[in-house]
Order: structure tokens, then sequence, then C-alpha cells
């Protein structure tokens, strides 16, 4: 089942992909700001997670900081991992850039979490490994559920 | 990849991968499998992790894959290694993130013919006084010093909340409370998560299952552990909640750089790792405890909050309702025990995820009644499908580390689960099969279908076969609550 391409060449999006007990996404973006989007929107599409149509939302400022793209990729899904199941808080539309020195700085809008189908347990370092690519870079993630 | 020539047979159902097959590995890995079992082993990435697994410093033996082995993510689910406490490591990823995942059996006196009417008002209740589901919040919300206390006391503090009795905790393992336990380990995120999730089930594989005592083998271990045949049993499958799947992510990034520092080179990052006896595997194995002794407690609210629901629909219809625990056994977990290596007694980090620990007759941490007869090993089946209560032996421990099987193993993905199973039918199918089902979500049911996971009957023969656990008893499940 393909989650997130919109069709053409995969340059940006997720594809969730087999694994026998977890859960699995190949995440492509453009850029590392682009392929962190597309992992925090994969991650919530595989969770289920659904807005509370119509609630009011507040707006929130995530910095984040790591020694490799692959720490800042997990710390970045752990962060919206928290909020999702100890806040009930569900990210809109996110602003995303990383600076210098793997600086993340992401603006969130934040709105309560209506539905959420499915739990995920942890964001593992897997076979992680940020890769660059003719087309941005890639990542393959697993999720312990 | 691993293939079926790298393997070699060294028993019935032994294979061995030896260390030649990759420089960097430091111990042979060994699969107890059938050929049905091993093709299911070779068809995902279970045994590359395993031998990934063997590269880890300071193991010792083997790497032991157990044959209800499955790809999991850094260790297999189904391993088995042993670390010397002198120069061997740690690593969370090694354990899991839901430390001290378990499975906490109860038997009763209650014929499964007198009960039968009421099994859809049983599940219904269950579901009910059980919460469960996606990041659900429990019936017993904690302080921060509460929390300290359920920390370092495990299923103790149960007892004194009178939630538990005295049988209870002398039929857990450890008795429901592993030492060394400091909670100044624990960071602030594992203690939000932690405080509102105590007493409940949660979601994916975990569950409470009403079984029938299909099947006895043992007539001497089933009565001991109270189990008659076509009466009722209880299982319920659950570990330590976001409060321990935090521990274990604080860990596997807290040692990242530890692992470089103390120049261990690993295939996988998710494998991280720091000396046993190093500040930083010291801080696991504390913070570690706590997450296991949250896990105790919760099984054992669990178990309380069963109990209310037996009574709630049995009482007046059935002459005895209660549930007596058989045991409660971990499989997520690492425990510093002694084992004999090379004829010589030696402490060792037993990392055994996805997999029991099966101590045989004599063991002193038995409770009195098992101690002539071995640890109770339980391995539950697939919600549609048999479970088995076994007995572990003397040749776990040389064979095994004293470990065993926990459970079917899946062999189908989630992915694939769900695009060829649908959650409302599966639920219909298994009413008709007589399985009263409750349910969060069928999205979830689908996932986590008996088609998806392998014939735990065949996993049981390989372990009986092998010599490290015997059989007790075959449960037929016929009411199963989900989160």
């Amino acid at each position: 089942m393909t989650l997130g391409y919109t069709g053409g060449v995969p340059s940006s999006g997720y594809v969730e992909i087999d694994h026998t007990a977890d859960w699995a996404l190949r995440v492509h973006g453009v850029d590392l700001a682009d392929l962190l989007q597309q992992a925090a929107a994969g991650m919530l599409a595989l969770a289920g997670a659904l807005p509370v149509p119509d609630a009011t939302t507040q707006p929130r400022t995530l910095r984040l900081q790591a020694a490799d793209r692959e720490t800042l990729l997990v710390r970045w899904l752990e962060e919206l991992l928290f909020l999702l199941e100890n806040q009930g808080l569900l990210p809109g539309p996110i602003q995303l850039e990383v600076g210098p020195g793997l600086q993340l700085e992401a603006r969130l809008r934040l709105g309560p979490v209506g539905r959420l189908s499915r739990a995920i347990k942890a964001v593992t370092f897997h076979g992680l490994h940020v890769i660059d690519t003719s087309e941005g870079v890639e990542a393959t993630l697993v999720f312990d559920v | 990849m691993v293939h079926k020539k790298d393997l070699q047979r060294v028993g019935p159902v032994v294979w061995e991968i030896p260390p030649t097959f990759r420089p960097d590995m430091r111990v042979p890995v060994r699969l107890l499998a059938d050929e049905r079992l091993l093709d299911a082993a070779l068809g995902d990435e279970s045994l590359t992790q395993a031998v990934n697994a063997s590269t880890l410093p300071g193991l010792v033996g083997h790497v032991t894959v157990m044959p209800d082995v499955h790809q999991g993510y850094g260790f297999p689910i189904g391993g088995v290694a042993a670390a010397r406490l002198t120069d061997g490591v740690v690593s969370p990823g090694a354990i899991g993130y839901d430390i001290n995942c378990g499975v906490r059996l109860l038997s009763s006196g209650i014929p499964f013919a007198d009960a039968r009417p009421l099994l859809g008002d049983l599940a219904s209740a269950l579901d009910a006084h059980c919460p469960s589901g996606v990041g659900t919040k429990g019936s017993v919300p904690l302080t921060a010093k509460e929390l300290d206390r359920v920390c370092r006391e495990g299923a103790s503090w149960a007892l004194k909340q009178g939630w538990a009795t005295a049988e209870d905790i002398a039929c857990t393992e450890e008795n429901g409370r592993i030492d060394g336990a400091d909670p100044e380990c624990i960071s602030e995120r594992a203690r939000q998560r932690g405080r509102p999730q105590l007493g409940t089930l949660g979601a994916g594989n975990h569950f409470v299952e009403v079984d029938v005592v299909e099947q006895v083998l043992d007539a001497r271990a089933a009565q001991a552990m109270g189990l008659q045949e076509g009466h009722l049993a209880l299982q319920i499958h659950c570990g330590s909640r976001g409060f321990g799947h935090q521990v274990c992510s604080d860990f596997v990034a807290e040692l990242q750089p530890a692992t470089r520092r103390y120049g261990i080179q690993l295939p996988d990052r998710e494998l991280v790792c720091a000396p046993i006896e190093s500040p930083e595997g010291r801080r696991y194995l504390a913070a570690m405890a706590c997450a296991a002794n949250y896990a105790f407690a919760n099984r054992q609210i669990l178990a309380h909050h069963a109990r209310e629901a037996f009574e709630e629909v049995l009482r007046g219809h059935v002459r005895r309702w209660e549930l007596h625990q058989v045991y409660d056994i971990a499989h997520n977990m690492g425990k510093i025990e002694e084992h004999t290596l090379a004829g010589r007694r030696e402490r060792v980090c037993v990392h055994r995820k996805g997999a029991t620990r099966a101590f045989g007759p004599g063991f002193a941490g038995l409770p009195p009644q098992y101690r002539p007869l071995g640890q109770p090993v339980l391995v539950p089946g697939s919600m549609g499908t048999a479970s088995w209560v076994l007995l572990g032996t003397a040749t776990s421990m040389e064979v095994s580390f004293g470990s065993c099987c926990h459970g079917a193993g899946r062999v189908m993905s989630r992915h694939q689960a769900k695009r060829t199973l649908r959650g409302e039918r599966l639920r219909q199918d298994l009413e008709q099969a007589g399985v009263h089902v409750r349910a969060g979500s069928l999205a979830g049911l689908a996932e986590e279908a008996p088609q998806a996971y392998k014939d735990v009957d065949a996993v049981v023969e390989v372990v009986t076969q092998v010599g490290i656990a015997t059989k007790v008893a075959r449960l037929r499940p016929v009411a199963v609550v989900k989160g």
C-alpha cells in the first residue's frame, strides 16, 4: 500500500514496506528538512492519527539538535509520538528548517487528536541510514509496535 | 542475508551458523527449528539479526534462536544472548522497548460447561474492567513518589494496595520485583509517560484471554498449578507500557556516544551497548529494573481487574469464580544470572528478547510447589489457536542459558495482514469458532490474526524435542480482549 506518494518519481514521500512484526517506512525527501516532514507524515498515517474536526489549534516551536542526521530523525519523531500519546496533541501543517550543526526548528500548530488507531512504541535506529541520492535524501525507518 | 547453505545441522532440530560465517561474529548462532520453522526463519531478516547480535563484546556460549523467532529491530525476537559480567556488555535494544513484556496465567475451578452461556458477558466485563487501547490512561494515576515506589517494589506495591495476594507474589518471576531499581535513573519524560498508564493493557499484540484447559499432559504439574481439564484459565499479556518504551528509547540514545567511547564496533546502531560494569551499563540496568517492576505491577493490577470482572459476571452462576495465579513470566528482560560455562560457575547478563526464562527443577527462586518440577513456562498462541503451559528443564541450562520460546511467532507482516485480512470478517470467524472477541480496533485485530502467526504446536514440539521444556497442558481460547 502506497501511503504518501502522489505519483511519478518518489523524490518526496513515503511508502510502507514489509516487516514481519513491526512497521517500516521508506521515506524520501528533496533535502533533510523535507525528509523529516515526510517521515512525520508517514508515521502519523501509520498510527491512524486524525484530528478533532474544527478544533482550535495552538502554536508551538520545537527545537532539537543532534550529532548526526539519523539521531535527529529519531529524536524528531519521538517528540511527535510523545505529543500524540501523552499530550493528546496532533500537529497540523509543519514548518521546519534544519540549520548548521543539525539544529532543527519546527513550528507546529497542535490540535487535539480525535482518533488514534494504532500504537507505536518507539522509533528505532535499526538499519537506519540517511542516504544521499541523486534526487535528495532517503531513509528506511522501523517502528516498534 | 543468511541462506540455508550457511547453516550446519548439529542436531535433529538444531542448526548452527558458525563464527566463520562472518568475521565480526564472536560466538556461533544456534537456531532451534524443524525444517518448516527453519524456512520461516530464513524468510525474513531474523538470522541476519542473530548474526549481528553475535558480534556483541563479551558473549559466551552461543546466541540461541528460538523456533518462534521473527525479525525485530537490532536483535531478533526470540533471541537469547549471555554476556560475561567481567568483559561483556548490556544492550537495551537486545532486551526491547517493552521491558518485561510478559505473560501471566491464572487458573480456576470454573467448569467451562457452566460458564459457556456467560462467556460473551465475561468478555465484555473484562473489556470494561481492563483499560486497553492506544495511549490509554489507567485506573490508578500515580504521583511522582508513588511511581518511585512502583519502580522499587514492583508487584509488592500492588499487594500493599490490596490488589494482590501473597500467592500472586510468590508465583511471579523474581517475586515480582527485580533488585537494583533506581528511580534516579529515570528521565522526566519516562515519568510523564508512566504516571497515567499503570493498570492498562495497551494495544498491538497485548491481550487478556479466557481459555479452557483442553488437555493435561503432566497431571502432577497441572495439579500443582491448579489446572484442570475442562476448566477455565486466564492469560494476561502486556508489559511496561509507555514507561518502559521511554526508558529503552532514552538509553538507546544515551548509549550511542558511549558505544563509540568504549571503542565498540557494531553492525547496527540499534544494538548500542555499554560494558555491564561501566557507569552507563549500571545506569541502564537500574532503569531497566524500574521498568521491569512497573510491568510486574501492571500485570498484577490487570489481574485484580480481571478478578473483579469474573466475580461480577460469574458470582451466583458458578460455585467458585476465584482466579489463582499459576505464574507470571517476563519475555523481554536482561537478567544477571549464574551459569556453568566450561565447568565453571560464572555470572552473566542474559538478554532475553521474545524468550522466557525456563529454569529446571531445584531452582531456589521457585515457590515450593514448583521447586521439584521446574519453572512454569507460558507460551501463548495467537487468539484463535492453542496456548501451552510447559516446564523448564535442567537441559535448558545447557542449551539456552535456561531459556525457552515465548509464543507462536509472527510469520506474516502487519502490512500483508492488513492487505489480505479484514477485521470484521476475522471477528465473525472467531465468534463462529467459539471465541468471543472484544477489540478496540478492527484494523489492529486483522494485524493480529491467527494466520499471521506460526503454528504454536510446531514451536512447542521443537522445544520439547530439544529438551529445554516439557509439556504440562494445552489451552484453547474462548474469549479474547484486544486493545
